[in-house]
């Protein structure tokens, strides 16, 4: 796999533009779920996953080929989401509609797209409440329990791409779940 | 936090196993007395479960070829190469134009193609292959000039050596003091010509792949 990877990567530094899009293939999802579980709206998060894609592609020649390219990608989409909350009204809450239009959430989507039982309607509604309950949490705590829990990764990798010791880290996952516990647990 | 003998940390540490084995011990037993804690640790597993159990979204079906359309512009040389890379024809083609420039313009040069040397020491001229000598341990006094030929020096020269329609070459051990001079005209004609041909060739390619782009790629 990370073979494969860095061969692509010669060819996008080589000037392949064409090789690009296989990288995007392979990381797509992943990028997208990092902006949507930090943003929590399904425009802004392929905004911000898109521009992931084109800073990692004009900062191409600044990626170390020694290091793993999904920490450096989730690096850059997860500071651009940041960067987006950041520039959100300070008084802006998640769970506000949006601009009064329709609702933007990745589950309420697919609910629309298709016609769904009824038990997979009840199944989308607890993953929005989750979502909902993941997107309240601080920026902060929310980078780490993503990383941690929606991505799976190590906490050297969590600590490499949010630029922290690995004991920062580490706190911030406890607070983030003391912090979930408290909203879920009534569940 | 949990109880009063507890902190929240032990709590955090037992349930990502980060304790030693005599904490781990003491806190189970406590753990068995103690209902808050217990019922903490529970909220905490069942925390982490809801989380996990969330499937994972996906990008949009479209995310690849919006991303490729807001590329920014290959790089003129860039993409000229990995345009002569992918139509190896036309770089043989290329070639031959150049071949063929190339003898035009030896045939442009005309006569007077005849190696010839100004200069003052203890140099030769080897003929058959069209180059003057400086040989180690003699030195040429003044200046060296020689035309339609290359230079070798391994020994000394105190003053300028300008090659017309030719190279030097400066052994390791050889030495020249004043300036090295090549004026190849030839040489200079000949890439100006291959330039401006193959600066046509990339504005052809250039022409056309910009109408294929707006043909075949609808979004941007
Ligand atoms: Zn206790």
């Amino acid at each position: 796999m990370d073979a494969v990877v860095k061969k692509i990567i010669m060819e996008v530094k080589k000037g392949d533009q064409q090789a690009f899009a296989e990288l995007v293939e392979l990381y797509k999802d992943k990028v997208y779920q990092i902006s949507y579980r930090m943003l929590g709206n399904v425009h802004e998060a392929q905004d911000v996953a898109q521009e992931a894609f084109l800073r990692a592609y004009t900062n191409i020649d600044s990626y170390d080929m020694n290091r793993k390219f999904s920490t450096w990608l989730f690096r850059i989409a997860t500071n651009l989401s940041i960067d987006r909350i950041r520039k959100k009204k300070p008084d802006f809450h998640l769970d506000d509609p949006v601009g009064g239009t329709e609702d933007l959430t990745y589950y309420s989507q697919i609910a629309a797209d298709e016609e769904l039982p009824e038990d997979k309607v009840v199944q989308y509604e607890m993953q929005e409440w989750i979502q909902n309950e993941i997107a309240a949490l601080p920026p902060k705590y929310r980078s780490a329990i993503i990383l941690k829990y929606l991505e799976d990764l190590s906490l050297k990798e969590i600590a490499e791409i949010l630029n922290m010791p690995v004991a920062t880290v580490k706190t911030r996952i406890h607070r983030g779940r003391e912090a979930l516990r408290k909203r879920l647990r009534n569940s | 936090m949990a109880c009063e003998k507890t902190k929240m940390e032990d709590l955090h540490k037992y349930l990502d196993e980060e304790m030693t084995l005599l904490e781990k011990k003491q806190f189970e037993q406590h753990l068995v007395t103690c209902g808050e804690c217990e019922k903490h640790l529970r909220e905490l597993r069942k925390t982490i479960a809801l989380v996990q159990s969330t499937s994972h979204v996906e990008a949009p079906a479209d995310f690849t070829a919006n991303v490729m359309g807001k590329l920014p512009a290959q790089k003129k040389s860039k993409k000229y190469k990995t345009w002569m890379r992918k139509h190896p024809f036309i770089l043989a083609a290329a070639v031959f134009m150049l071949l063929f420039v190339t003898s035009v313009s030896s045939l442009w040069s005309g006569g007077g193609s005849h190696i010839s040397v100004q200069g003052q020491g203890n140099f030769h001229i080897d003929e058959t292959r069209n180059v003057v000598v400086v040989p180690a341990g003699e030195t040429i006094e003044g200046d060296l000039i020689i035309r339609n030929g290359d230079v070798e020096i391994e020994g000394e020269v105190l003053g300028n050596v300008t090659v017309i329609n030719g190279e030097p070459y400066l052994a390791s051990a050889g030495y020249i003091a004043g300036e090295t001079n090549e004026i190849n005209q030839i040489l200079s004609w000949i890439w100006y010509e291959t330039k401006s041909f193959f600066g046509e060739v990339v504005n052809v390619f250039n022409g056309k792949s910009e109408e294929a782009r707006t043909n075949s790629a609808p979004f941007s």
